[in-house]
């Protein structure tokens, strides 16, 4: 075997194939396409991953909620939750409610999550998410905001803001009066997701429950499993046994459209630009075809020496291989580069509409799952566009060969 | 032990047509003949005469209309395609008018070639090759590419390619009808030191009188048929 690639691989890399007519530019075109079908694909595949990551680091793997009530105790409901569900690492308790903040005359819609900061510490991924401020703090005075509000108040690190609270008067059901308090802006974040980074205010869960004045009580539960992907099982598991009272969502539930409609577009363009490969591949077929015209007399020499029909088909499969196997290893280092220049220009100019894309940063991610299907697709083509030309070779009756060298 | 396998090699009744159009062109018109052991046999005749497609029938790199060609008693053309292909590389050797290296590969890689082919180790194919070129007096260009080489220098490659698997029988198209008098003189003394040292049957085909005037049998061949 070794033979018959050493030949493909000394009879490949001749002048007419390497400087004649277009062998170079469907080695290029292979190259291209192999190079956008990495790109392509790490950019999706970092699309989900980026909005996996936001939604597990701002909410957890999963949250459990109770319907229309609070919860009051802490210690016996966790320990519930771990008895019913083993999966789970860690639990943070956390409380929310629609408030409004004020500055300088301008006001905004906002949910205010107040949460215990130790706790959360083991359950989300909160604080390599804070863009501006150091280290996250909340506590009875001090609230962290989103970039987007923080762009829209023009507040700073060490600036305040109001947070008004609606509280429902107890005798009149179509009344409310106002709860307010001043807090210093303690760390702008990054929450991933533009709607939060627009809405989301995260402050300590005393602060929370004293402006809502709802004693000790909570909403629900940010819940760390020891393996996310597992959520789905898990959170159907608590569902279970929790009973109607309660709603259990994972990540996935959070938006689950979207991450679904992700898997769709990655098999279309992934079909969608293997075209290129594909293209390419055959235009190195009707290469291959001149090559062989142009190799009469040598391929005839090789079946006096013995080669037979057979061999002389490897010969030529070997090369279909070589220059696979070549297009995928250049290809996948053009698609790296062009993952880097991504990435790169992300910094300075703004490539994904947050608006549409609910992200406006994708950290790209080259699956090796992703090159491997990839590889074996291309070399695959190229093996089958190569088989045509090889059959030929290998028919070519040893006299017409001598008569054409 | 009979007749047929006593010969190296018995020809019978051998036909071949080629197709041109809607007609059949006749090239080789019922041939019977045997070829004994280190034999050196001349097939000389005219342009179109017939000896270059017997020579090729014979060497098996075409088939005969009809007929038989037995290698010590075996019918050849009773072969499948992968044993006739392992048969030619063990006991045949060729020698062609153009030289028929292959131009990316260098002389010593030419004349490995058959060798590796035959499946033998890289090293042991290295050193057998580099001793024939040394015997044709061109181990100093053994790592030149063809198109590096003159026309004399090529044709003893392609001989040095011929016998690396020490071939009983070593056929040969025109041998020296490129070369200049001079390398063609070279040649023709060549293939008869290898004959005489090796035991090889030579079987060559040629016009040029003075070199068939060397050979202890020589077929006149005319109109397919033997004069």
């Amino acid at each position: 075997m070794r033979f018959y690639f050493w030949l493909a691989y000394r009879l490949l890399f001749s002048r007419q194939i390497l400087f004649g007519g277009s062998a170079p530019f469907s080695f290029l075109g292979l190259i291209l396409g192999v190079a956008a079908l990495v790109a392509s694909m790490a950019v999706m595949s970092g699309y989900e991953e980026t909005l996996k990551n936001a939604m597990t680091d701002v909410t957890g793997d999963m949250q459990v909620v109770r319907r229309g009530k609070l919860v009051d105790e802490w210690s016996q409901f966790s320990a519930k939750l771990k008895q019913i569900e083993p999966r789970i690492q860690a639990m943070a308790r956390f409380g929310y409610a629609e408030a409004v903040i004020a500055r300088k005359g301008q006001v905004s819609g906002v949910l205010f999550q107040g949460v215990e900061l130790a706790d959360l510490n083991k359950v989300l991924r909160i604080q390599h998410r804070v863009k501006a401020g150091g280290e996250l703090k909340l506590d009875a005075d001090r609230i962290a905001i989103g970039q987007g509000l923080a762009k829209k108040f023009d507040v700073k690190v060490g600036e305040k803001i109001y947070v008004v609270v609606p509280l429902a008067t107890p005798f009149d059901s179509s009344g409310f009066r106002r709860q307010s308090k001043e807090f210093l802006v303690s760390a702008i974040m990054d929450f991933g997701k533009n709607d939060w980074n627009d809405r989301l205010v995260l402050g300590d869960l005393k602060a929370l429950q004293m402006l809502t004045e709802i004693g000790n009580r909570y909403t629900g539960a940010f819940i760390k499993l020891n393996n996310r992907d597992e959520s789905a099982s898990a959170s159907l598991n608590l569902l279970e046994k929790l009973g109607s009272g309660f709603s259990v969502m994972d990540w996935n539930d959070v938006n689950r459209n979207l991450f679904e409609a992700v898997k769709i577009e990655r098999a279309v363009i992934f079909f969608v630009v293997l075209i290129i490969v594909i293209v390419a591949a055959f235009n190195i077929s009707s290469t291959l075809y001149v090559f062989i015209r142009q190799k009469y007399s040598d391929i005839a020499i090789l079946k006096t020496l013995g080669l037979s029909p057979a061999k002389i088909k490897q010969v030529f499969l070997g090369q279909g291989l070589i220059v696979g196997a070549s297009g995928v290893l250049l290809g996948i280092l053009l698609g790296y580069i062009l993952c880097l220049g991504f990435m790169f220009l992300q910094n300075y100019y703004s490539l994904i509409s947050g608006a549409v894309y609910k992200i406006d940063r994708i950290d790209v991610q080259i699956r090796f799952l992703d090159i491997l299907v990839i590889s074996f697709s291309t070399i695959f083509i190229c093996l089958l566009a190569t088989l045509s030309p090889a059959v030929r070779g290998s028919k070519l009756e040893v006299i017409e060969g001598l008569k054409n060298g | 032990m009979d007749n047929q396998s006593q010969n190296l090699l018995t020809v019978q009744n051998l036909f071949k047509n080629y197709q041109t159009g809607a007609s059949d062109l006749p090239v080789l018109k019922g041939l019977s003949f045997e070829i004994k052991q280190g034999e050196a046999v001349c097939l000389l005749g005219s342009s179109g005469a017939g000896k270059s497609t017997l020579l090729q029938i014979l060497g098996t790199l075409d088939r005969p209309s009809s007929g038989e060609v037995l290698y010590r008693g075996q019918n050849l053309f009773e072969l499948d395609d992968e044993s006739l292909a392992e048969f030619r590389n063990q006991k045949m050797g060729f020698v062609f008018q153009f030289h028929h290296l292959i131009q990316e590969l260098t002389a010593i890689e030419n004349v490995m070639l058959p060798a590796l082919i035959a499946k033998e180790e890289r090293e042991s194919a290295y050193q057998k090759a580099m001793s024939w070129l040394q015997f044709m007096g061109l181990s100093e260009r053994y790592d030149h590419y063809p198109h590096q080489l003159s026309g004399g220098e090529l044709q003893r490659v392609a001989i040095a390619r011929a016998l690396i698997k020490n071939p009983e029988v070593l056929f040969a198209d025109e041998p020296t009808g490129n070369l200049d008098s001079e390398n063609s003189r070279r040649v023709q003394e060549l293939f008869f030191e290898l004959k005489n040292k090796l035991g090889l049957t030579l079987i060559i085909v040629t016009h040029d009188l003075q070199f068939a005037n060397l050979f202890t049998r020589v077929f006149k061949v005319k109109d397919g048929r033997f004069a």
